[in-house]
């Protein structure tokens, strides 16, 4: 990392992209890492909200209906700099996870729910009708199926979480946008080169994850169809 | 709560808050109308030493003071948005002005975007290419291309009265070229999405009553094709308004901007971004409110229904 | 005589909010009894189905399963008991056949893996479907998604079965192979009721017909005597029509 500061002689711009490669690596790993944490984070709480959503009773609707209109209607950066500046959580990789993990949650439950509504009450009542309990009917028929239709969904939402992550920046997370910065700074007449560089970085990433999503629906695809 | 008073409770307090947001631009614009430029509409004040004074005369009550604890903190918070919400108007009023030119202004460059993406040939590839460029990219990767690597903003200083009265500065018009660009990439994709659910035999039907392609596209698909889109725009809306928020980084005194500079001054972070948080919420709301009322305003029975934006708010 | 009887329906009445669907509905099945429900759309036939395994629960009234009433019941116990067939099918989307029918084996029956794939084999062979065992919903026709249905309630070995329009929703060459597994199950001693407007299966397996309009039960009987001789003019016309739609079998 420190080699950045000490090179001294001129370069020319995409050379000078080309020489901080190494930084643009690092900065795309905690990108990922954090597109990853955030992701999981967001299932497990999403998943149960979603669940609730569909099926809950009218206070444990009341509760978490509410708190998902709140954050998703609040910009991801002040969730960011809430977590940050007001909470204090602290390492700043830590606070941008749980903001980003909890607001993809928000997100998240939505396409639980519904997928969850998607999925044709007869199912419901035939589980039932077999002497399966709500709750199992609900694990064992209706979120299978579920599961399977939220899958596209995930394209939207790991896009938007992956791409979001560069707004970590505002809280000094040094993944790949900030790092774009930082070297920016340092060279000021690359500043084309080193933003193109990292928008290309963000696009392979988001057209990769796309297209992964894509393969892993047709893999999860009940033979005949899902629907 | 049943739907109709949970609407009405929402009307409400939107009347409230435009009412209250209204006044305050109109007297800060014009030199302060009401109360000085920038000043609290009433004095919160006293109503931070009634704060005070009930945190003090119940102090040591234990439990039993604990009730009127929980008054004097809420007139504490009450106190304390008076304060601080002026700060907060001149900000949101850039947040609004941001959502709302990127809006139109991508919707005008999406039309054509969506129709050469469904109809092109080579155009359709241009079109492809920037659809997923732009959607493939972060914003504030974007912003930055534009305030930072290119001369944009020095274009932007040469044009006249630019930052003077209510006319915002350069920074704010380098980031409505931004959001702008951005939307229009995401608005194309919706409009595509609704071209494409529109029966075939619509333009078949044109074409046989003598429309040429483009008329057919123009007077047939189109007026179709937008009220199916509406749905998308709310979102689309509500995202702008949120991520207008990323516009503070390129020293755009927004919303988010004004809270944070406030913030730095006074270290009630806490405060601050939960005010913050309750205008941009109001902002959201309104958007979707509005947005409703512009559906059933354009609404043709059997036409609409519902589409999906980038991410839904509600 | 006790002994011998299932299913007790006295005096029901539901309502879904405003609507008031049954309007005191009484009638007894006896073991082995296969009665089957006629009556226009919309008069509650579906309705009084799902009040027995109470996927609905009724206002007034009483059903007894086996002397004990429903209410009395553990839920999930009573629906193991009482098996139900849908028109639509209903099979689970993301199951094959083979595991349709094994998840209450094991999910509610408590049994094992082997076990349980055993006993849905041979319960899938008894209708017809061995070669299908490992074919998912959307690669099975109609019959033979309506079979695995049936097969699904029978696996649960359940005292009483519910069959609504098993076959509504079929192509009319695919109703023939539904009817012939549920002939066989009554001639095997099944205690069933049927809503369906099959008169030719009413008339070959039925013990009794009954006839339900506006939640009300107008008429019961034998086959014969209602077909040839009912008492009440609603019933004749229905009937007529009835027959003229969809001929006799
Ligand atoms: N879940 C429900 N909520 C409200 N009303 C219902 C519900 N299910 C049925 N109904 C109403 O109850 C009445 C009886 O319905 P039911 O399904 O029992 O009739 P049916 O005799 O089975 O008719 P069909 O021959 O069309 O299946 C109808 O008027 C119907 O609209
Ligand atoms: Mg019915």
């Amino acid at each position: 990392m420190d080699s950045v500061f000490l090179s001294a002689q001129p370069l020319g711009d995409w050379e000078f992209v080309w020489q901080q490669r190494q930084f643009f690596v690092e900065g795309t790993r905690i990108a990922v890492e954090l597109t990853f944490y955030s992701i999981v984070l967001g299932f497990i709480l999403g998943l149960p909200a979603g669940v609730v959503e569909a099926y809950g009773g009218p206070y444990s609707k009341g509760v978490v209906r509410p708190v998902g209109v709140a954050i998703r209607g609040t910009p991801i950066l002040v969730i960011i700099a809430i977590t940050y500046f007001a909470f204090g959580v602290s390492p700043a990789f830590l606070a941008a996870t749980l903001a980003l993990g909890v607001r993809s949650a928000a997100y998240q439950s939505q396409i639980f729910r519904g997928a969850i509504e998607s999925v044709e009450g007869g199912q419901m009542e035939a589980a039932r009708a077999v002497g399966l309990s709500k709750l199992d009917a609900i694990r064992h028929v209706v979120l299978p199926q579920a599961l399977r239709r939220s899958v596209p969904g995930f394209q939207n939402e790991f896009t938007i979480v992956l791409k979001d992550t560069s707004i970590a920046y505002a809280i000094g997370v040094a993944e790949l946008l900030k790092r774009s910065y930082d070297l920016f700074s340092l060279q000021t007449s690359a500043a084309l080169e080193v933003f193109l560089a990292a928008s290309l970085i963000y696009f392979v990433l988001t057209f990769s994850v796309n297209r992964g999503i894509e393969v892993l629906n047709d893999r999860v695809a009940i033979p005949g169809g899902n629907y | 709560m049943t739907r109709s008073t949970k609407r009405a409770v929402r009307d409400g307090a939107l009347a409230v808050f435009w009412l209250w947001f209204g006044a305050r631009l109109l007297n800060d614009w014009f030199g302060g109308v009401f109360v000085a430029a920038g000043e609290p509409f009433f004095d919160p004040q006293p109503v931070a030493d009634a704060s005070t004074a009930l945190r003090e005369a119940v102090a040591g009550t234990g439990v039993l003071g604990e009730p009127v604890g929980w008054v004097a903190n809420g007139l504490g918070s009450l106190s304390f948005a008076m304060t601080y919400l002026p700060d907060l108007a001149a900000g949101a009023w850039l947040t609004v002005v941001l959502t709302i030119f990127a809006t139109i202004f991508g919707l005008v460059l999406a039309v054509p975007l969506a129709a050469a993406r469904v109809y092109g040939r080579v155009t359709h590839w241009v079109a492809l290419a920037f659809i997923e460029l732009i959607r493939g990219t972060p914003l504030l990767a974007q912003l930055f291309v534009l305030y930072y690597a290119l001369p944009l903003s020095r274009w932007f200083a040469a044009v006249p009265y630019l930052g003077s009265g209510i006319v915002p500065e350069q920074a704010v018009w380098v980031a409505v070229v931004g959001f702008t660009i951005n939307s229009a990439a995401y608005q194309a994709e919706y409009i595509r999405g609704s071209i494409e659910g529109i029966d075939p035999g619509q333009l078949v039907a044109a074409r046989s009553i003598g429309l040429s392609r483009v008329q057919g596209i123009r007077y047939v698909v189109m007026p179709q094709a937008l009220r199916f889109a509406i749905p998308s725009w709310t979102n689309e809306l509500v995202y702008l308004t949120k991520y207008s928020s990323l516009a503070a980084f390129i020293t755009v005194g927004e919303l988010f901007h004004a809270a944070r500079a406030a913030a730095y001054a006074n270290y009630r972070f806490l405060d601050l971004f939960l005010l913050a948080a309750v205008v941009y919420l109001a902002l959201v709301l309104s958007a979707t409110t509005v947005m409703e009322w512009v559906r059933g305003r354009v609404a043709i029975p059997g036409v609409g229904g519902s589409g999906d934006g980038r991410m839904s708010a509600d | 005589m006790a002994e011998n009887r299932l299913l007790d329906v006295v005096d029901v009445h539901q309502s879904y909010g405003e609507e008031r669907v049954l309007e005191g509905i009484s009638f007894e099945m006896d073991r082995q009894d296969v009665k089957v429900l006629v009556g226009p759309s919309g008069s509650g036939k579906s309705t009084m189905l799902r009040c027995i395994n109470r996927l609905t629960d009724i206002d007034e009234g009483e059903i007894a399963l086996d002397g004990e009433s429903i209410y009395d019941m553990n839920q999930n116990d009573l629906r193991r008991q009482v098996g139900m067939v849908f028109q639509d099918f209903n099979l689970f989307a993301h199951l094959t056949a083979l595991e349709n029918v094994t998840l209450g084996l094991k999910r509610v029956r408590d049994m094992s893996e082997p076990d349980a794939v055993e006993k849905a084999a041979r319960q899938l062979e008894s209708v017809g479907l061995r070669e299908q065992a490992n074919s998912y919903p959307a690669e099975l026709s109609g019959g033979q998604k309506q079979r695995v249905g049936i097969a699904r309630a029978l696996a649960m070995d359940p005292k009483l079965m519910l069959f609504d329009e098993p076959t509504s929703a079929l192509d009319p060459e695919l109703i023939g192979e539904v009817l012939e597994v549920m002939r066989d199950l009554a001639e095997e001693g099944m205690t069933m009721l049927v809503v369906t407007h099959e008169m030719g299966f009413a008339r070959q397996a039925a013990t009794d017909v009954l006839f339900l309009e506006d939640g009300e039960l107008v008429e019961q009987g034998p086959p014969d005597q209602l077909f040839e001789a009912p008492e009440q003019d609603r019933t004749r016309d229905f009937l007529g029509r009835l027959t003229s739609l969809h001929g006799d079998q």
